[in-house]
């Protein structure tokens, strides 16, 4: 009876995915004529339900019998949070400001753990990354590389985890992150000139895109870069980058969404509550687009150039 | 009480049990699919009702068989029948076609209909698709059921 004991979840999941932005609503909100008449008019569709997601994600652990699973979504969350405490805590500032909700661990207890050096406080798979950065950090006090360090261990975390739940859905859904993550990684530090040491301590690897093939062609140059990528998988996303960042991003976001949408077809099991959760992720994201391209009167085209792939 | 009559109460206690046993795990299964979706829009409670009936059928059906088996061998009414034991054998196999159909359909069908209740949620236009998927894993306990009557009337007592 594999996955029925969400059975509960994914009812209350379908009935709350009939409130989610469709085409014509995109359509209706990039027609908006301000930032204020967008908000209104999500409001009106949306009745607001769900409109952050610390309540999406609430909404899940209340029906879900196990959120353990789904917390690998929260994974990059946490790391990112880490990151802001570690230099809150070398530059003596408040790190509320950078904090990323929902997380698996709120902003005290990471504080206060990563102060008192409490490692054994945190979720295990942050334990040794947090010891590890930190030491990094006060060592080097190069805040580039902590935080390379911590996105690739946010990386791995996530890999490690979804292969021990063993959950499909989840195993494609590390792949995609730390593809998509890698190849960014890799452009950025071949454009930087980055040297191989950095690139190593950035890049995470996943069996579709083989680490050391790609700092060694990062290491070449752009050219050879894409020359790599386009062997693998991500071809058409190593030609957008080519093009541009917002358009690689773009990619990136939409074949997460693509992977959500083949869990939509599920009955049971924790995939959908995940997809839901990723459609929510893509549906904030999209009015924060919105938004700011209101804000800056971005024309039609520019803004449905920029909006992300719907779930529904 | 013969070992014959005892092989055949032990048939209908089968038939009633497992068919019962299939029903309750079925309707449950989609009680709780029912509850998420009625707990976000309590509007859709009566289409969501009709698939959790679906599977509890086969509880049903169990008992009908059952009925039979206590009618035919005299436990309720006219007294209990002497019966042999291949007498007692022939009806306790005449309930494992319900007894084992029944548990098996209505698990799946409680599978069935707990996604066709995710189609009422999302579309409730289409509920009567969803009923209708849900139903038709109806047909094999029904044959089941069917098989199991003709071989209960037809052992000579």
């Amino acid at each position: 009876m594999n996955g029925t004991k969400y059975a509960d979840a994914v009812g209350a999941v379908r009935a709350m995915e009939n409130t989610l932005l469709g085409k014509s609503d995109i359509e209706q909100l990039i027609n908006a004529r301000s930032k204020s008449e967008v908000k209104s008019i999500f409001s009106s569709r949306t009745g607001n339900q769900l409109a952050d997601l610390n309540d999406v994600w609430n909404f899940l652990c209340e029906y879900a019998p196990d959120c353990e699973e789904l917390k690998i979504l929260l994974y990059r969350n946490d790391f990112h949070n880490l990151k802001a405490v570690l230099k809150a805590i070398i530059s003596n500032r408040d790190p509320e400001q950078y904090y990323i909700a929902p997380s698996n661990i709120g902003l005290s207890e990471l504080t206060d753990a990563v102060s008192k050096k409490e490692y054994d406080l945190l979720p295990k798979y942050m334990q040794k990354t947090a010891l590890e950065a930190y030491e990094l950090l006060t060592k080097t006090l190069d805040g580039q590389l902590s935080d390379s360090f911590i996105d690739r261990s946010a990386l791995e975390a996530v890999q490690k985890s979804s292969e021990e739940c063993g959950i499909e859905f989840m195993k494609k859904y590390a792949q995609l992150i730390t593809a998509c993550s890698d190849i960014k990684t890799a452009y950025r530090c071949c454009i930087l000139g980055k040297s191989a040491q950095f690139m190593e301590n950035a890049v995470c690897g996943s069996p579709e895109i083989e680490k050391d093939e790609l700092i060694k062609s990062a290491l070449a140059g752009t050219e050879q870069l894409f020359t790599y990528l386009e062997t693998t998988h991500y071809s058409e996303a190593a030609a957008l980058l080519k093009e541009s960042s917002a358009k690689y991003e773009k990619w990136c976001d939409d074949v997460i969404m693509e992977l959500a949408e083949d869990a939509r077809m599920l009955a049971f099991g924790s995939e959908p509550l995940a997809a839901y959760f990723i459609a929510k992720e893509a549906e904030i994201k999209n009015l924060r687009i919105l938004s700011v391209c209101k804000e800056f009167g971005a024309d039609k085209e520019t803004i449905t150039e920029r909006m992300r792939k719907l779930y529904v | 009480m013969t070992n014959g009559l005892v092989l055949a109460i032990i048939g209908a206690a089968l038939a009633a049990l497992l068919a019962g046993i299939g029903s309750a795990k079925g309707v449950s299964l989609v009680g709780e699919a029912a509850s998420g979706v009625v707990s976000v829009d309590p509007s859709k409670f009566s289409k969501v009702l009709l698939l959790e009936l679906l599977p509890g059928t086969q509880g049903l059906y169990g008992l009908i068989a059952a009925m039979f088996i206590l009618l035919r061998t005299g436990v309720l009414g006219s007294g209990a029948a002497d019966l042999t034991v291949q007498q007692g054998l022939g009806f306790l196999a005449a309930s494992l076609p319900i007894a084992v159909v029944g548990l098996i359909s209505g698990i799946m069908q409680g599978r069935t209909a707990a996604a066709g209740v995710s189609i009422t949620a999302k579309k409730p236009d289409h509920n009567g698709k969803a009923i209708i998927m849900a139903a038709m894993v109806e047909t094999y306990a029904i044959l089941a059921l069917l098989i199991s009557v003709l071989m209960i009337l037809n052992i000579n007592v």
